[in-house]
């Protein structure tokens, strides 16, 4: 009984340890790479890299219209919204497809 | 000096084994379903999640004020016919941000419930702002006041319960826009929020 109760206690544990909420980020930069499953983007504000998952449920949009993801080029200027715990651990909900950002003077 | 050797250690059978074995697994397939699936990506098959709360999680959390008073409660107003009284001094504040295009910026007070503010924002070009509290006792329990696009606004606030209040930006452009807030009023404290998840209490000044 005392194996059967340790057994029952450890699955719980390991099986509620993910639990955990989600944040929502906004991701604005330039396209650098994009797969049928992942796609990197160069942020504006800093140069940093940050690489997402995207999936059939990822929204593209251009205008505020509908547009698709092979419309989401090497290059392309992004607006992504994305759910994650951390910017490392990111699923794309929303790439929004924009004009060039203007060059701005570092100060 | 205990006589026993492994030999002696009872060994469980292998169907107790398997029975054991086969119940963990139904108990993780059970907690899979019923809390780990509504509460990591909204999926409910048995309704479970909705009942316990749990599929909130599975919601984009709003970020929670960081140090924040707690509830700005000492500085509810009390009415005297047409007025409202305070047992301390009113504050102000001035702030400019800089939205880098397509960025968004949320800046918020702690007010009381009853409690007044007066503001006046200026935006050197037109953004979309939503105006809106969220609940102390419950931060996913929003309320939006006005949103609309707009490159200014001036009025006065009375806070509909105890929660911060204020306004997101969002600058809609490809290039970066000034805004410029000035207010005055009986809250208890002041919090930016980045859209990188940083958050910045700002110091209030007493006339």
């Amino acid at each position: 009984m005392t194996r059967l109760s340790a057994a029952l206690l450890i699955t719980t544990i390991c099986v509620g340890a993910p639990l955990s909420a989600h944040d929502r980020y906004r991701i604005i930069g330039t396209v650098t790479k994009i797969t049928a499953g992942e796609i990197t983007v160069r942020q504006a504000k800093d140069n940093s890299l940050v690489e997402m998952d995207h999936d059939k449920k990822t929204k593209v949009t251009r205008d505020g219209k509908a547009a698709k993801i092979t419309d989401v080029k090497v290059g392309s200027t992004v607006v992504i919204d994305a759910l994650g715990d951390s910017i490392l651990d990111l699923l794309v909900l929303e790439i929004r497809l924009v004009p060039p950002i203007a060059a701005t003077k570092k100060r | 000096m205990n006589g026993s050797t492994a030999s002696q250690i009872p060994v469980p059978s292998a169907g107790r084994l398997a029975v054991t074995t086969a119940i963990a697994l139904a108990v993780a397939v059970l907690i899979l379903v019923t809390i780990v699936l509504p509460a990591e990506y909204g999926v409910d098959p048995l309704g479970t999640g909705e009942r316990l709360g749990l599929t909130v999680m599975s919601r984009p959390q709003q970020r929670k004020p960081a140090a924040l008073p707690a509830d700005g409660g000492e500085l509810k107003p009390t009415a005297l016919g047409p007025i409202s009284q305070y047992p301390v001094p009113f504050k102000v504040d001035r702030v400019v941000f800089t939205i880098a295009p397509y960025d968004y910026i949320e800046y918020k007070y702690q007010l009381a419930a009853g409690a007044q503010m007066a503001f006046s924002w200026q935006a050197s070009a037109p953004v979309s702002d939503d105006f809106h509290g969220e609940v102390n006792a419950d931060p996913n329990q929003v309320q939006s006041f006005d949103a609309s696009n707009f490159d200014g606004a001036h009025g006065l606030f009375t806070a509909p319960f105890n929660g911060i209040h204020g306004w997101y930006w969002e600058n809609p452009t490809g290039k970066p826009v000034t805004v410029t807030l000035q207010t005055s009023g009986f809250y208890a404290s002041a919090i930016e929020f980045r859209s990188d998840k940083t958050t910045v209490p700002h110091e209030l000044k007493t006339p």
